[in-house]
């Protein structure tokens, strides 16, 4: 059975990654702007964010639960950093840490609030996603240091500039990095305790807690290591966006689970990998870049958008049909 | 003696157009309405905020205590948490009603959550002045002025300032060249009047000096265009629209980098905070800004403040942008309220926008409108 299914899965990867080398040629094919090193650099640069909140909720979704908090917890924490740094001279490192602890905290009262308290996942994380929201709004609007400016190295993390002005080059070794931590998760999703637990809560939750397993203890680190990435996406937002704006976030999350559901987690949880999202959030930012340089307008890019994502998802569920009624 | 008859025609002529022209611009300035204004008593009135959280409002407050000191009126300034926090914001309005003021400020975070605290105030008596953000359908005989941006206005104060650094290379063009113009939506009132009030004025200079123009890009701006003469493949220069899916940062910098990479764009308009600061992001990668037109830079204009674009305008990225003047309206807000008070009947106060570059940054009259 496990098998079966992981052919599956390594099938609607090889889709994705299909779907990523048609779209591409055709956004290529018809725009020659869109053919620039600048063009792969931008989409990039705002994927990071997306991509660190998919791998975090990909595991939730793995569990049949969902964490609709990351979007306006990322924006919340960005913008006490951000508040640190501007208002209270703090290290920028200092607010890093202070983003990824916000994180981690936020992810463990999900935690116990689905995995203790057995409140739904929809439920406990659409109020931790208000508070987030209302957090994020006691901030007023702040920008974290540019790139030149005192605390400017943080981008570095992600782009490294060489040069100024006109001349410089620039390197998205941030890419490097989150390749580094796809493998890793995926590493610990499938041969991890944990990771395997997270799978066998996603199958059936009374089987695992009748094997033995602490189910609670698992479920709630699940969302901690969901929250741990929204820390860091949050570190990867602000290197990206100028100003980050309080009371903003909301619908951000849903870009990230988008491509976690185009990239084969199943949506009533039990299977998924994480190289599956790293090529399903592609997907979803080649949309949103590729959709403006063949001068569709945005009314058009929702529709495309929309319109590619239930295709891929349905591609999964017809696959999943006719595995089962061989 | 004929010569001094004719010099006391000359005079009366000279008089009477002078007394005229007065008219006239009394006429064309709402503010003249407040000229010689003094408080029948010492009203104090209630300022609503959207919020506190940017120090776009502190400006405002700012504008509110200069003209309260000059009359020897005073007020006092509330807001919720955030503009998103409306439904605070409206239960501010209703205790603030229900004490009888005799007039009340009103800058809406959602202009419909407010009909009926104006319906109330209409039937109380209680005039209402809104600033910064006007509401288009209230009530009969609520809202007795309003003090709000003239949108239309400051996009122009946008696109004349453009101008003037790509005249040269419109003239000089070989071939088709393109304007951008990023909006963050199509449905704002502020925004549709500013994005049209660009494009509009951009056609006029555009044609003036005898070259055709096609608009393209987002529908509603297409429409609102007025003077557009060309086909899009045939004109001279296109002014090229976009508007983002939803308004992030990143959308507007994925549309604005749409734009700034096609080899024939010579400059960009963000119309506002949001959207400038994706025209920004977007240059962050394509590096094409610049404030040097004949050297191939392209010229990038912004809309309000925040320090990234202050910052940007101040080292050249961006060769100015336009800022909105929440002192002023502040400051007129109190006037209008006072002038109600006292039984005036009044008209709307539109407030400019200003450009503003490297060079007048500082000054006194454009510095406290440039929030951090």
């Amino acid at each position: 059975m496990t098998k079966k299914k992981k052919s599956i899965l390594s099938d609607q990867r090889f889709i994705v990654l299909l779907v990523i080398i048609v779209l591409s040629a055709i956004f290529s094919g018809m725009s020659k702007e869109f053919r620039q090193y600048t063009t792969i650099l931008s989409m990039l640069d705002f994927s990071y964010y997306d991509l660190l909140m998919a791998i975090g909720v990909t595991f939730p979704l793995i569990t049949g639960g969902v964490d609709l908090s990351i979007g306006t917890g990322m924006v919340a924490y960005a913008l006490i950093g951000g508040t640190l740094i501007r208002n209270n001279n703090c290290p920028v490192v200092i607010a890093m840490l202070v983003c990824i602890g916000l994180g981690v905290l936020i992810g463990a009262l999900n935690g116990v609030l689905i995995g203790v308290m057995n409140l739904p996942p929809f439920l406990a994380t659409l109020c931790t996603c208000m508070i987030t929201r209302g957090a994020g709004s006691l901030c007023s609007a702040t920008p974290w240091p540019g790139l030149t400016q005192d605390g400017g190295w943080f981008h570095t993390i992600f782009k490294i500039t060489v040069g100024t002005g006109r001349s410089a080059s620039r390197y998205p070794i941030g890419f490097l990095w989150m390749i580094l931590l796809v493998l890793i998760m995926e590493f610990v999703l499938n041969h991890t305790k944990f990771g395997r637990y997270t799978i066998a809560i996603g199958s059936n939750k009374e089987a695992a807690a009748l094997s033995g397993i602490n189910v609670k203890f698992y479920h709630v680190m699940v969302y901690v290591i969901c929250g741990l990435f929204t820390g860091l996406a949050a570190i990867a937002y602000a290197a990206v966006t100028p100003t980050v704006q309080p009371g903003t976030g909301a619908g951000l999350e849903m870009d990230a689970i988008g491509g976690v559901f185009v990239g084969g987690v199943a949506a009533t949880g039990g299977y998924g990998s994480v190289i599956g999202t790293f090529v399903g959030i592609f997907v979803i930012m080649l949309l949103k870049t590729g959709l403006p340089y063949i001068g569709l307008q945005a009314n058009w890019q929702q529709i495309i958008t929309g319109i590619v994502l239930i295709v891929a998802v349905l591609i999964d569920i017809v696959k999943e049909k006719k595995a089962a009624t061989k | 003696m004929k010569a001094k008859k004719v010099m006391a025609l000359v005079l009366c002529a000279a008089m009477v157009t002078g007394m005229s022209a007065t008219a006239v611009f009394a006429a064309n300035d709402p503010t003249a309405q407040f000229d010689g204004l003094k408080a029948n008593e010492a009203y104090e009135f209630p300022m609503m905020v959207k919020s506190f959280q940017s120090t776009y409002w502190d400006a405002a407050q700012e504008g509110m205590k200069k003209a309260a000191d000059e009359l020897g009126v005073t007020y006092k300034a509330q807001g919720p948490n955030s503009e998103s926090d409306i439904a605070d914001q409206v239960n501010m309005i209703n205790t603030a009603i229900a004490s009888n003021p005799v007039g009340l400020g009103l800058a809406a975070c959602d202009t419909s959550s407010v009909q009926d605290a104006l319906k109330t105030c209409a039937e109380k008596g209680i005039p209402v002045v809104t600033f910064d953000t006007g509401i288009a359908d209230a009530p009969e005989g609520s809202v007795v002025c309003e003090v709000c941006t003239d949108n239309t206005q400051a996009g122009s104060v946008a696109a004349e300032n453009m101008y003037n650094s790509i005249k040269d290379v419109v003239k000089d063009a070989d071939g088709q060249v393109i304007i951008g113009e990023v909006n963050q939506d199509a449905t704002a009132q502020n925004i549709q009047q500013r994005g049209t009030g660009f494009i509009n004025k951009m056609i006029e200079l555009l044609k003036a000096d005898g070259k055709t123009v096609a608009v393209t890009g987002n529908e509603f701006y297409v429409n609102a265009a007025e003077g557009a003469d060309a086909e899009e493949k045939d004109a001279d220069v296109i002014i090229q629209v976009a508007v983002p899916a939803q308004t992030t940062v990143e959308l507007c910098s994925t549309e604005a980098q749409a734009i700034l990479s096609q080899e024939n764009c010579i400059a960009v308009f963000g119309s506002n905070q949001v959207s400038a600061e994706g025209v920004l992001a977007a240059n962050n990668n394509l590096n094409v800004l610049g404030s040097d037109a004949a050297n191939g830079d392209v010229i990038g204009v912004g809309f309000d403040a925040g320090s990234i674009i202050k910052a940007a305008v101040k080292d050249g990225t961006f060769v100015g942008a336009v800022t909105q003047s929440p002192l002023m309206m502040g400051y007129y807000a109190i006037y209008a309220l006072t002038a109600a008070a006292n039984g005036q009947e009044l008209e709307d106060v539109p407030t400019e926008g200003y450009w503003y570059d490297a060079t007048n940054m500082d000054d006194e009259d454009i510095a406290p409108n440039l929030y951090d």
